[in-house]
């Protein structure tokens, strides 16, 4: 049996048009490969393979 | 494929052969993104929209520069209908890459044409509104906002869902169901709306089988949809097909029923009505009647005056025809005046004149009739007075006085102006005891005849008989 109050707390407020951009300029694009990158980075492994 | 590095294009080595950079294991989560892309595609293919934004975004984890996956990934948020969410990737895939790229296509289509924007603009304000309801419980408004929402946008799965729950918690099942098949044409494997639809099966199913006896008599009925109508059938009508008796037996109670409708409301008026004429009738009758009865009365009047009339005039005629009428009497004057002149009989004529005198006053008939009485009278008086006065004078000596007084009398009447005829009379009138008469008839003498020796003689008798007296 489905409850609406548990179901309700599923479902949350749309953003508006004039929210996107704020919603664009917080969004996280770090994927995989930043992560690569940093971890090579902070790895200290030389780039030429060293 | 470029190397992370340096940028260089990749060749099929694990290494970039530019700055030597090691590039197996990025190459490896290329290809995983790419992988994920793929299989994106495939499912958006077959419309399974949710697991396509799933592997869509897998992708992305993996490589944020997968352009095709960002666009393929707004493109399934509009079809979900969420347009904000989509214009977000698209956005990011033209910042990514700024030329050539479908992003920018997507992006134009939306911002050109105001109308759509603001359209979507107010989907989402209204849904954010019917969420607002939800929270505060005020589900009929929640619901009558969710509709608008869905007139604007009917691709709008959020909007359905939540539409579909708010129909399942008032036990709408058949609205529920309707709601989340049009969530499954959009999103064929959409979880939730597998869940839900599950569970309106369920309730459906089990609303055919164990429903109570008490409810199931209140319920006996079957809603369905069609189109913009809810249709309430009951379950237990039975449609009368026995046709021909049962028809007949309708029509006749129906007749039945008009007939005592017909009896009850419309015949008294009519009676009243009929009443009220024989009213009027009665009343103009009576005023008739009673002017035939004024005329009836006039009439009558009319009848006893005419017939009192007729009487009279019944007795003028009997006085003019009878047997004592004036015809008659002129008879007998005519009569008495032929005897005359035919026999010269004195006694007969006179008699006949004696007759006529006392049937009738000769004074009130018509002056002819006067002229020819009178005139017979003065020729058959004197002549017949003196016969009349002899035999009148022989009964007085005789002493037969009343014979005398007679005799006497018709003498005096034929003959005023003898005086002894007259002053004879008197004297039989005493001789007889007739004190009155005789009295009367000196008088008479002694008027008509003064200074002379009869009015002396008169007026010593009527002192003898004074005297006596």
């Amino acid at each position: 049996m489905i409850n609406f109050e548990e179901e309700l707390k599923k479902f949350h407020p749309s953003l508006e048009v004039e929210d996107a951009e704020e919603a664009i300029y917080n969004q996280d694009l770090t994927d995989m490969a930043d992560l690569l990158v940093k971890m090579i980075k902070e790895s200290g492994v030389d780039v030429n393979g060293q | 494929m470029f190397c992370y590095n340096c940028g260089c294009q990749l060749s099929e080595h694990d290494y970039c052969t530019a700055c030597g950079a090691d590039v197996s294991l990025y190459k490896k989560i290329m290809h995983v993104s790419n992988m994920f892309y793929n299989e994106g595609l495939e499912k958006a293919g077959v419309r399974d929209l949710s697991g396509a934004i799933n592997s869509l975004r897998q992708s992305l984890k993996f490589n944020k520069n997968n352009i095709e996956a960002r666009n393929l990934l707004g493109l399934v948020y509009f079809e979900m209908g969420e347009a904000v969410a989509a214009l977000s990737e698209w956005v990011i895939s033209k910042n990514i890459r700024p030329e050539k790229n479908v992003a920018d296509d997507y992006i134009g289509m939306i911002q050109s044409n105001a109308s759509r924007l603001d359209a979507i603009n107010q989907t989402i304000k209204k849904y954010n509104y019917a969420y607002t309801y939800c929270v505060q419980g005020s589900k009929d408004l929640a619901v009558i906002q969710l509709k608008k929402v869905l007139a604007l946008n009917p691709k709008f799965i959020r909007a359905h869902l939540l539409l579909a729950l708010l129909y399942m918690d008032g036990e709408h099942w058949e609205q529920a169901g309707k709601e989340i098949q049009k969530c499954l044409r959009i999103d064929r494997n959409n979880t939730q709306s597998l869940r839900y639809m599950k569970e309106v099966e369920h309730m459906l199913s089990s609303d055919e089988g164990d429903r109570p006896s008490s409810k199931r008599k209140k319920d006996e009925t079957m809603r369905y949809q069609s189109d913009n109508e809810i249709i309430i059938q009951p379950l237990n009508v039975k449609e009368n097909k026995g046709g021909g008796f049962s028809t007949i037996l309708n029509i006749l109670i129906g007749l039945v029923i008009g007939a005592a409708a017909m009896y009850f409301l419309a015949v008294p008026a009519v009676q009243k009505d009929a009443q009220i004429k024989i009213q009027e009738e009665t009343v103009k009758w009576g005023n008739q009647l009673d002017v035939k009865t004024s005329e009836l009365k006039n009439l009558e009047n009319q009848i006893a005056a005419l017939k009192n009339s007729n009487s009279e005039l019944n007795q003028q005629l009997t006085g003019i025809t009878g047997e004592n009428g004036t015809m008659s009497v002129i008879d007998r004057l005519l009569k008495a005046a032929a005897i005359y002149m035919e026999t010269e009989n004195l006694e007969q004529t006179a008699e006949a004149l004696e007759s006529i005198e006392q049937d009738m006053n000769v004074e009130s008939a018509s002056e002819e009739f006067q002229n020819l009485y009178h005139l017979l009278r003065n020729t058959v008086g004197p002549k017949i007075a003196g016969d009349y006065r002899e035999k009148g004078y022989t009964y007085y000596r005789n002493e037969d006085f009343e014979a005398a007084i007679e005799f006497l009398k018709k003498a005096v009447y034929y003959d005023s102006s003898n005086a002894n005829s007259l002053l004879d009379l008197g004297n039989a009138y005493r001789k007889n005891g007739d004190s009155d008469e005789a009295i009367a008839t000196y008088d008479q003498v002694i008027e008509q005849f003064p200074d002379t020796e009869y009015a002396r003689r008169a007026q010593q008798f009527k002192k003898e008989l004074e005297t006596e007296e």
